[in-house]
Formats: structure tokens, C-alpha cells, sequence
């Protein structure tokens, strides 16, 4: 016999303390609530989103002053999505669809749907279709969702999660069917459930995935990344009030985009303090302050506008595309943010007068060189006639034939 | 009349004329022992006015300080804005709240004696191990000496793991223990759910059990050339089960299973790999030489001893000796046993040419316990801690610091505080965090593990002057910078060339410069 019966009784009761001990410990999670460590085999934090399609943030003002129905029906003919089949670019497609919008449909053939846009983005068919099988694909399969491939390579999102928000900005429904390299279907709710996981609040960009996450998740305030991290709408507004206001997507007015969306969204659904939310409008009426001082005589913003008064008096080079970046963008920011936050309506129009006008000059083909530049200036206009650009088009869109001789004509 | 203390024993008669010594024979003690007592009362007395350091022991006391006024372990990261919403399990919440209660009651006169204290503890278990598996006093000795040198670096530092060597130190005593007693099945359980809550070094504890454990099973096998008798053997199986005990008793912290989890995974932290204590051990350094040196002297007396090598302290000896190469912070897990192992080896070698004839057990008397009670008095009295006790002496804090801390910076930061998110060197941080002026936005502190991996990069970016390192000062929306001149000349002479940047303060060890221009919204202070 190996084991005399008092050994045995002595081990038994040994195993009994340490089972009890490890039973006790696993149902006790431990008394102090801490992040879920970041095994590879524990499940997957899944926040449940409450709503079929995407939050909308309702443009605030409707100003014929601004931008006439005529101007505006110009810009849009400008910005329609009219690109060549091969090769299409995806961060092109992304701006054209989240102006448009899914519903978008036009008379002109040539013309992308925004169902044909959204397709492209989902569908790797569509994508290899364009970009041949020699391209890595767009979207990458994971275990637990889809991610996006993005960065300065060919034939990639450019942006983080600007996938993603463009495709929530044009109100692709949480359950709309993604379809992967691997022929497994995925949804976008797949998509952003991985964006969740992956996020890091100190990445590069983060102005993208801070208006995704706006657009589906409220009420939810927070949530914990694959580490493990707390992360909230607060330090997400923090991340985008961090440090010179230079800094970020576009001259870092996607920054200033992002939080007036946060803000926005806050009136409905706190997602921010009352701490941060206070200084997310102190921010806002800096920069106020800021494009006050930074516009120059024609109407138009500089890149360097965060610079405000110097920016004028000192002027840099500015090359034209990104003086249409910087007057774009914080046209758009503005059409959504309230008037506390607006410099003298006398200079955003004359902002706006400047946008028309540089847009309705461009060529076709100086259009299609900045497509992304310019699709801002077109979403921005129609949001200023408390519009979206795909209702507004519908009611005036042009007939194509008629416009073709009217172009003749012009010519 | 005679004034010869003759030694009774308790039931001898004493002769007429002769002093007897009527001291109860539980207290006498032999001479032995006051030797030991000055020598480790005088390395207590001396490490009672070591200098606290100005790295990490300040942010463990925050800690504490938070733990106690919140009476409750925080879930995330609370002292790092850049860190919010970090995870946090602190390994160490029971040593930061010892600390930080002892700093509150007595200042830190109160702290050093708690560090020399840890460290006599450790010595007196090293010494006693020693003695009573020798009982020789100059071995004992050159085994202190030894473990003296091995940790001088490391005894330099007061911080949570000072308490895990105590406990390691006295699991060694418990297990080399002559006879298994009972209150083996309850102290080494115990140790080790204190352990578990002073350090995440806990683990450190079982893998020694364990190596025990496996040891003995070893020497039974290759004793007996069975394997059944492995089962058998009455002792493999008190330490096999006291070493389950041992790891359920670990459990008994505030995380549960998640403290293995977090101990498991702490060395595999990227941000660590930047540090140089918890690199690959280097030999080029002190403390690699005086390891090959130990490691080498070891191979030389296990050649010469005639003492039976156990299975347990060789599997010890390697599991451990590669966790030390492997960090070099693990390296002070190892030299209590090589110590061990060097001096009881080295014994055994010495007495096979010296052999002992007739030993007898030490004398006892009053006389030495009186004389140990003096020693120890004086120790204690003449530490800073005890004339603050005794006499209300209070000790200027620029006093016990190393001479590396940045008191006068940190004063002139209390005087100016600052607005928005502050630079600061790793190293400071954690002083700036106990000593600075409330809420200070510090940008990292000794937790590096605890830091955003993008955080830490660019804070590595802007210390070591890469390409883009005045960027990150833009990115951050940094607005005053604090640094020290020791490591950091670089950095400095660039931020003095720079004209967005002014210098506000130096001094001979720091130099803080504020924005010339600010960037961003005033920002309200971190909470």
C-alpha cells in the first residue's frame, strides 16, 4: 500500500482547501473590480448597441444666404461620385459615401450609387473586381470580427476607422452583411465591436472611431479595449482637445468635427461629464476665437488657422487643396455646432462664398485629384440648407442630357 | 568572595561563594548570539540612515496613501493621466499601505526603519540558517558578507519587495528546518498569503516549494531506485501538500486568480524591455560579475564538499539562477540560496581537512541575553526612528533623501504650480507625485508596465532626443518640463536653444522650463 490512511485523509483534505480555495477566488472574480485581463482564450466583451441604424446629428440651420439652391446644386455636380471602375481608391469611395449617403441615387449612369459605393467598401467581390487579385484585400477576416485595412499602402483605408464611420456617417444599418476575403459573412456590427476592442486612446487618430462609436453605442458611456483599459467618451474628448490644436486628421479640424459631434450627441444622451463637457466647449470657442482671427480677406481659412491672427499677418504658403481642407472642413464642424460656437455669420459666409466658388472652378479632373477635399466642402453646403446632399439632389438634380447641352452651350 | 558568573543548570546546586546565575534558562543565551546581534544591529543601525531613494518608493507610498484615503484598492490607474482607465492590480497594496501608514505616524524616520528593519530580518534568518546547520560563527559570518555584497544594489532601494525577500528568507528557514514540525503546516501557508499581498514576488515562493518538493522526490528515487517510494516517503509528501496549501493561501488577496494572472504576464510588459534592472542579467556590470563570481565559487566548493548534494537545492539553484539572468531585478531570489548553499558547502570542505573533535553545544548565560537586550537597545536608540521616539527628534526630509532627489525643484513646482500636463523623467516621477503640488499631470512614473505603450514610446522618443522629440511636447499639450541634469544634458541643452521653451529653475540636479506660448485650452487639473 502507498499511502497509509492517514495520508490519505491528509490529502483529501488538502485537495478539499485547494478547491475550495480556487472555487471560492474563480466565483469571488476577487473582491477589487478590475479590467479583464487580456487572455488569449477569455471571451470577447460584446456591447450590446440598441438601435438597427446609426445616430444622425441633424444640421442646425437653413441659410439661402449662405449657399443658393442654384450654388449648391453646381457643387454637388461636382462632387458626385464619378470615378473609374479599376482601382478605385477606398478612401475616396468613403468620402463620396458618407456626403451621399446609401439612399443616394442619380440619373447620370456614370454616376456611383450609394449602394454601389457601400458595396465596394462591404463586398470583397466588388473590391477584387476593381483591384484584381494581385491587391491585398480591403477587409481582413479576425477570430472574433473584421478589420480594415488601413495606412499609406495602395489600395487601403487610409485613415483608422474611417471605414467605419463613413459607412456609419451614411447610415449603413448594424446588421447589413459584410463579405469577407474568406467568404464568411460578417456584419457592420462585427466591425465595430472589433473597432471597440481594438481601440487605444493615445493612437494617432483617433477622430474617426470617436464619431463611430458616437453614432452607435449611446447610452453606453464606456467599454474596455482587448488590455483591458477603461475607455470613456470623456477621455476620448480629451484625447481630442490634447495638444496643439495643429495636430490631427486635416489640419486637426477633424478633431474639432469629432468633438462638436460629441457634443451634439451629449445633449442627448450625456455621454460626456459635466466637467469635460464644459471644456469641450471652452475648446470649441477657442478655436471660435481662432478662425475669427485666422481668415483672410477672400474668405478662406488657412491650414494654419489654429495659429489665429499670426496666420494672416504672417502668411504661409499654402497650397491651394489645403486652404480647401481647412475652409471644407470647418464649414462642415460649423453647420452642426450651435451659435455660441460661430464666428460673425458675415465671415462664414464669405467662407462659403470662397468654397463655391473654388469648387465650381475646378475641372473634373481637379476635382477628381482632391475628390476627398472637395467631397467636404459639398457635404458642408448642404448641411448649411439643412440638408443632406442625396435629399437636396433628388429634388434638384438636373436631367443629364439637358446638362450636357447646357455644357456644350456653356463651352 | 569569588566574582566568577559560574552557568548553572537549572536543577545543579551551587557551590558556596560562587555568583549564581538565576536567570530562568528559556532567556539565557549563548555568546553567539550578542555577536550576531552587533553585527546585524550595526548593518541595521547603518541602513537606518541610508537615503531614501527617489525612485519608486515614493509612488508606492501615493499608492498607499490613496488606498487609505479611499479606504479601497483602486480599479484603475489613479495617479497617471495618461494612464486613466489602465487596469490596475496592485501586487503590492498591503506593503504600500504599511508604508504609507508608517510614513503618516513618523516620517521618514519611520520608513528607513522599516527598510533596515526588513533587511535585519533578512540577515538575522540568513545568519540563523547558517549558524544552526553549521554552528559556526566565522562561516555565518562570511554567509552574511556574501549576501551583504550580492544585494547591496538592491538593498539600496526601499520598495515592496524587501518585504518578499523577508518572506522568501524565512521560507528558506522554514524548509531547511532539521525536523518538520507542525506549525510548518501553518507558518509556510501563512507566509505565503502575505506574501501574496506585500509583493507579486509570491511566486517566486512557490516555485521554491516547489523545487523542494520535486528535490525530494528526486533524492528518494535515485536513494531508493524506485519510483513508488517517491509517494512513500513521508516528507515529499508534507511538502508536496504544504505547497498546495501554500498556493491556496496565496489566494487570500483582494484580486483572487487574477493576481496570477497579472504576475504571470508583469515581465512580458514592452515598456519594461526599456529599463535596464529588469534586462538580461549583463556581466559587464557589478552585479553580473559578483554572480558569475558566486556561480563560480559555487562549482568550486560542490567539487570539494563531501556534503550530499540535494536534488531540491540544485533544481533551486538553476530555476532561480535563470530567472536572474533572465531579469536581472530576479537575481535577489537567487543569492540567498547560492549564499547558502556556498557557505554550508564550503563548512563541509573546510571541516573534511579540519575535522571537529568534540563539540560541544554553546555555554548559556544571562549575561549575554542582558548584553543582546543592551545591543539591541542601542541600535534601536540611536536610529533616526528611535530618536524621534524617544527624544521628538524630527529629521529635516532633505536630510533622508539621496542626494538624487529633486527637493528643491519639487518645492519650487509647489510654490509654481503647474497648469496642464507636465514632462518629467521617469525616474521623478513618483517624488513628484508624493511631493509635488496636488493633482500634478505627471507624464510617467516608476509603474512603466501601467503606461499606454504609445505613451511610453514617445516619452522614450523625447528623452532620448529621436527625430520628432520636440513634437511629442506639442502632441501632449506639454506645458512645463522637469528634468534631471545627471542623464538628461541632451534633452537640455536642446530645450535651451529652443525658443517656445524657458527656463524658470536650475539647480545642480534639475532644470524645469515652462511653455513660452501656450497651446492649449487651459485645462482644469486632473482629479
Amino acid at each position: 500500500m502507498i499511502c497509509s490512511s492517514k495520508f490519505r485523509f491528509s490529502f483529501w483534505l488538502v485537495q478539499g482547501i485547494v478547491a475550495a480555495a480556487l472555487v471560492f477566488s474563480a466565483a469571488r472574480g476577487g473582491s477589487a473590480h478590475i479590467g479583464r485581463p487580456a487572455l488569449p482564450w477569455s471571451a470577447a466583451e460584446v456591447i450590446h448597441i440598441d438601435r438597427e441604424q446609426p445616430l444622425r446629428i441633424e444640421p442646425l440651420y437653413d441659410d439661402s444666404e449662405l449657399v443658393s439652391d442654384a450654388e449648391l446644386t453646381a457643387v454637388l455636380k461636382q462632387v458626385q461620385p464619378r470615378f473609374p471602375q479599376k482601382q478605385m481608391k477606398p478612401n475616396y469611395v468613403e468620402h463620396a459615401l458618407r456626403i451621399w449617403g446609401v439612399d443616394a441615387e442619380f440619373k447620370d449612369t456614370e454616376v456611383l450609387s450609394g449602394a454601389q459605393l457601400r458595396d465596394f467598401l462591404i463586398d470583397h467581390g466588388r473590391y477584387l473586381a476593381s483591384w484584381g487579385d494581385s491587391m491585398e484585400p480591403l477587409l481582413v477576416e479576425s477570430r472574433q470580427g473584421v478589420e480594415v485595412r488601413w495606412g499609406k499602402e495602395e489600395g487601403a483605408s487610409v485613415h483608422h476607422d474611417h471605414w467605419l464611420a463613413c459607412l456609419t456617417e451614411a447610415g449603413v444599418p448594424l446588421h447589413q452583411p459584410i463579405y469577407t476575403p474568406a467568404k464568411h459573412t460578417r456584419t457592420i456590427n462585427d466591425a465595430l465591436q472589433q473597432a471597440l476592442r481594438d481601440f487605444r486612446v493615445d493612437e494617432r487618430e483617433v477622430e474617426w472611431s470617436a464619431m463611430a462609436f458616437g453614432f452607435w453605442i449611446p447610452p453606453v458611456k464606456s467599454w474596455q479595449t482587448l488590455d483591458g483599459r477603461t475607455v470613456s467618451f470623456d477621455m476620448i474628448a480629451h484625447r481630442l482637445m490634447r495638444g496643439d490644436k495643429k495636430f490631427g486628421v486635416c489640419s486637426g479640424t477633424h478633431r474639432v468635427y469629432s468633438l462638436a459631434v460629441l457634443l451634439r450627441l451629449d445633449d442627448q444622451y450625456s455621454l460626456l461629464s459635466p466637467a469635460v463637457r464644459e471644456e469641450s466647449r471652452q475648446h470649441l470657442l477657442a478655436v471660435k476665437q481662432l478662425i475669427t482671427e485666422s481668415q483672410f480677406e477672400d474668405g478662406h481659412w488657412p491650414s494654419n488657422w489654429e495659429m489665429g491672427a499670426e496666420a494672416v499677418s504672417h502668411p504661409i504658403d499654402d497650397p491651394l487643396h489645403k486652404q480647401v481642407i481647412a475652409t471644407g472642413h470647418h464649414l462642415e464642424w460649423l453647420a452642426i455646432a450651435p451659435e455660441e460656437f460661430h464666428p460673425p455669420r458675415e465671415q462664414i459666409r464669405k467662407a462659403a462664398r470662397w468654397a463655391i466658388d473654388t469648387a465650381v472652378s475646378r475641372t473634373p479632373a481637379q476635382i477628381l485629384e482632391h475628390y476627398t477635399f472637395f467631397s467636404h466642402v459639398g457635404g458642408a453646403l448642404s448641411l448649411w440648407r439643412k440638408s443632406r446632399p442625396a435629399d437636396f439632389w433628388h429634388t434638384h438634380e438636373p436631367d443629364p442630357v439637358a446638362a450636357v447641352d447646357a455644357d456644350a452651350e456653356a463651352e | 568572595m569569588s566574582t566568577t558568573l559560574e552557568v548553572q543548570s537549572p536543577d545543579s546546586q551551587a557551590p558556596g561563594g560562587v555568583l549564581v546565575d538565576r536567570t530562568p534558562f528559556c532567556l539565557r543565551l549563548p555568546r553567539v548570539i550578542p555577536a550576531f546581534v552587533a553585527l546585524i544591529g550595526g548593518l541595521f543601525w547603518s541602513y537606518s540612515y541610508q537615503r531614501l531613494h527617489h525612485t519608486d518608493l515614493w509612488g508606492h507610498l501615493a499608492y498607499g496613501r490613496i488606498i487609505c484615503e479611499t479606504s479601497s484598492l483602486p480599479a484603475t490607474e489613479p495617479l497617471m493621466p495618461l494612464a486613466e482607465g489602465v487596469p490596475l492590480v496592485d501586487t503590492a497594496w498591503l506593503a504600500q499601505v504599511l508604508g504609507y501608514r508608517v510614513m503618516a505616524q513618523w516620517g521618514p524616520a519611520g520608513v528607513q526603519f522599516l527598510h533596515a528593519a526588513t533587511i535585519a530580518a533578512c540577515l538575522a534568518l540568513v545568519a540563523g540558517g547558517l549558524y544552526r546547520r553549521t554552528h559556526s560563527f566565522l562561516f555565518s559570518v562570511l554567509g552574511l558578507g556574501l549576501f551583504e555584497t550580492l544585494n547591496w544594489f538592491q538593498f539600496q532601494i526601499v520598495r515592496p519587495q524587501m518585504g518578499g525577500l523577508v518572506c522568501f528568507t524565512l521560507l528558506t528557514s522554514l524548509l531547511t528546518t532539521r525536523r518538520w514540525h507542525k506549525l510548518h503546516w501553518v507558518a509556510i501557508p501563512t507566509t505565503l498569503a502575505i506574501w501574496a499581498n506585500l509583493h507579486g514576488s509570491f511566486i517566486v515562493g512557490l516555485v521554491l516549494l516547489g523545487c523542494a518538493t520535486i528535490g525530494r522526490g528526486v533524492d528518494v528515487w535515485r536513494r531508493t531506485n524506485r519510483v513508488s517510494s517517491m509517494f512513500r516517503d513521508r516528507h515529499a509528501r508534507r511538502l508536496l501538500l504544504t505547497t498546495e496549501l501554500a498556493a491556496a493561501a496565496t489566494l487570500l488577496n483582494p484580486y483572487g486568480l487574477r493576481l496570477y494572472a497579472e504576475v504571470l504576464s508583469f515581465s512580458g510588459n514592452q515598456n519594461l524591455q526599456d529599463l535596464i534592472e529588469w534586462n538580461s542579467l549583463n556581466f559587464r556590470s557589478m552585479q553580473g560579475q559578483l554572480a558569475a563570481g558566486t556561480a563560480l565559487a559555487l562549482a568550486i566548493v560542490y567539487r570539494l564538499s563531501p556534503r550530499r548534494v540535494s536534488a531540491g537545492e540544485l533544481l533551486a539553484l538553476v530555476v532561480l539562477g535563470a530567472a536572474g539572468m533572465w531579469s536581472a531585478r530576479m537575481l535577489i531570489w537567487w543569492t540567498p540560496l547560492a549564499v547558502a548553499c556556498f557557505v554550508l558547502h564550503a563548512h563541509a570542505a573546510w571541516r573534511r581537512f579540519h575535522p571537529l573533535v568534540n563539540f560541544q553545544p554553546p555555554v548559556r548565560s544571562g549575561k549575554w541575553a542582558v548584553v543582546t537586550v543592551g545591543l539591541v537597545w542601542i541600535c534601536f536608540a540611536w536610529t533616526p526612528f528611535g530618536l524621534h521616539l524617544l527624544h521628538g527628534k524630527t529629521i529635516d526630509l532633505k536630510r533622508c533623501v539621496s542626494a538624487h532627489t529633486p527637493v528643491a525643484a519639487t518645492a519650487w513646482l509647489r510654490e509654481h504650480p503647474p497648469t496642464g500636463q507636465v514632462f518629467n523623467t521617469y525616474e521623478w516621477g513618483d517624488y513628484l507625485l508624493w511631493q509635488g503640488p496636488p493633482h500634478l499631470k505627471i507624464f510617467v512614473d516608476s509603474q512603466a508596465h501601467l503606461v499606454p505603450r504609445e505613451v511610453w514610446r514617445d516619452y522614450m522618443a523625447v528623452i532620448s532626443v529621436m527625430s520628432g522629440w520636440n513634437d511629442n511636447f506639442d502632441r501632449y499639450g506639454v506645458q512645463t518640463i522637469i528634468i534631471d541634469k545627471a542623464e538628461r544634458g541632451a534633452l537640455i541643452a536642446k530645450l535651451k536653444d529652443d525658443t517656445h521653451w524657458k527656463r524658470r529653475y536650475e539647480d545642480s540636479l534639475a532644470v524645469i522650463f515652462t511653455r513660452q506660448t501656450a497651446t492649449t485650452t487651459p485645462e482644469k487639473p486632473h482629479p
